[in-house]
């Protein structure tokens, strides 16, 4: 099969970097961006090193990276989701672009988006000729590394109107390890969010140590 | 981004200012780099593209794993594979770029939203599948009557630069003729010069 390119903005942070390492053992070619070029360099070494056949570049700007991928993901805090949305539109059109932010507050105890609407659904706004996903925002960083908590497989919730894109991102969810559920449309993204919003204060209230995740019990 | 691909559009339809702004949103813009594929067999074909920039070939294998060359694609061309694209079928062709490519590709949803939007767009695909049927029946009709000679002559004449572009065995795989024939009938044909 073509190999499907993922450009991930934000590389070197948590998530972009745990991202990127999990989905480097699939079929896909990894095209990395952030800033800080030195780190974002040493991001790549490690995932050679980790995964020899890695097929991965550094990018040195989100356009570019964005341009030559099929999927686009969106790693950056969600403050900086504009900003990013700018460089990138004219080469997001008809791509499949995930969302993993939760818009929280600096006091993590709630949500900056109004009641109504979601992150998510925030960035498909702003992307409209683009298809929005939801994924990877209800799994911790560590959970990359992680997968399986306690002997559970850890569920990742996606939630997307094109069927298609939902498909496509089912195989990153897959790729990375986890159970991956579709919830629903894109608004589900709500609930996704609002999930994670208190799995956060959960896991500081009760010291989860940051490795934490849902599943779904059923017969 | 988007110059030649409105420059071909600019021959067949005319579209208002509005209009290009909204017939960008249908295509996906994508850079592939030299010897990445497009498509590989098995793969069901879900785009079209047009080439800004760079060049692509399409391709079958034999059995005994030897390339059958079906088409180049050079700036302002469309390569892709209409059986697979229109049937959901997976192709049974590999398409790879030759040079790092600039393409804008074109989905059969988008093209059935551009076409609802845009109806002008219509007249501009059907007149883009005429001109490719007749080229389709130009070539197999030169396959089976014309010498090698005329072959690489009408090959030449679609594209002059195509002899610095593509490699010698390539452009023989697309002839259906050995790389030596080829050179043989290179060599005749500067020498007539
Ligand atoms: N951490 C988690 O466990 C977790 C779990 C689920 C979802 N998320 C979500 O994932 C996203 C990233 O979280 P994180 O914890 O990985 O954050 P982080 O470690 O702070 O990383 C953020 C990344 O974004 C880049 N960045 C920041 N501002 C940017 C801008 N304006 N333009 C381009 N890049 C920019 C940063 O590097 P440069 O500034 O050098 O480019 C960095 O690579 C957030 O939306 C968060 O809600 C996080």
């Amino acid at each position: 099969m073509a190999k499907t390119a993922i450009a991930i903005i934000g590389a070197t942070g948590n998530m972009g970097s745990a991202i990127a390492k999990s989905l480097a053992k699939g079929p896909y070619r990894l095209l990395l961006f952030a800033h800080d070029k030195a780190k974002l360099e040493s991001v790549k070494q490690d995932i050679t090193k980790a995964t020899p056949s890695a097929d991965i570049d550094c990018v040195g700007c989100p356009m570019d990276a964005s341009w030559e991928a099929d999927v686009i993901i969106s790693a950056v805090p969600y403050a900086a989701e504009k900003d990013v949305v700018e460089k990138i539109r004219n080469v997001a059109t008809q791509k499949v672009v995930v969302s993993i932010a939760n818009p929280l507050n600096e006091t993590y105890d709630g949500l900056v988006t109004e009641p109504g609407t979601s992150a998510a659904e925030e960035l498909q706004k702003l992307l409209p000729s683009s298809k929005v996903v939801k994924a990877f925002n209800t799994t911790y960083a560590a959970d990359f590394a992680q997968p399986v908590i306690n002997g559970q497989q850890v569920d990742a919730f996606i939630a997307g109107n094109d069927e298609d894109a939902v498909d496509v991102v089912k195989g990153l969810v897959t790729t990375a390890g986890f159970n991956a559920i579709v919830a629903g449309d894109l608004s589900k993204s709500r609930t996704l969010e609002a999930m994670q919003a208190l799995l956060i204060q959960l896991t500081i209230k009760n010291n989860y140590n940051w490795l934490a995740g849902f599943k779904i019990l059923h017969n | 981004m988007f110059e030649l691909l409105f420059t071909k559009f600019d021959e067949k339809v005319q579209l208002t200012e509005e209009e290009k702004e909204l017939a960008k949103t249908f295509f996906l813009p994508k850079k592939l780099r030299k010897r990445q594929y497009l498509l590989q067999e098995g793969d069901i074909s879900k785009y079209v593209a047009f080439v800004e920039k760079g060049t692509l070939r399409s391709y079958t294998v034999d059995e005994r794993g030897v390339e059958h060359i079906i088409q180049f694609a050079f700036e302002g061309w469309w390569i892709g594979d209409m059986y697979s694209f229109i049937t959901n079928e997976p192709s049974t062709y590999n398409i790879d770029a030759l040079e790092d490519c600039e393409l804008l590709l074109l989905s059969q949803q988008a093209e059935e939203q551009m076409f609802e939007k845009i109806p002008k767009m219509e007249r501009f695909f059907r007149i883009l599948v005429q001109n490719s049927l007749i080229a389709t029946q130009r070539r197999l009709v030169g396959s089976l009557s014309q010498t090698a000679e005329e072959r690489y002559n009408d090959l030449v004449a679609s594209c002059p630069t195509i002899p610095q572009r593509v490699p010698q065995h390539m452009m023989a795989s697309f002839l259906g003729i050995t790389p030596e024939t080829l050179s043989r009938i290179r060599k005749q044909a500067s020498l007539k010069k």
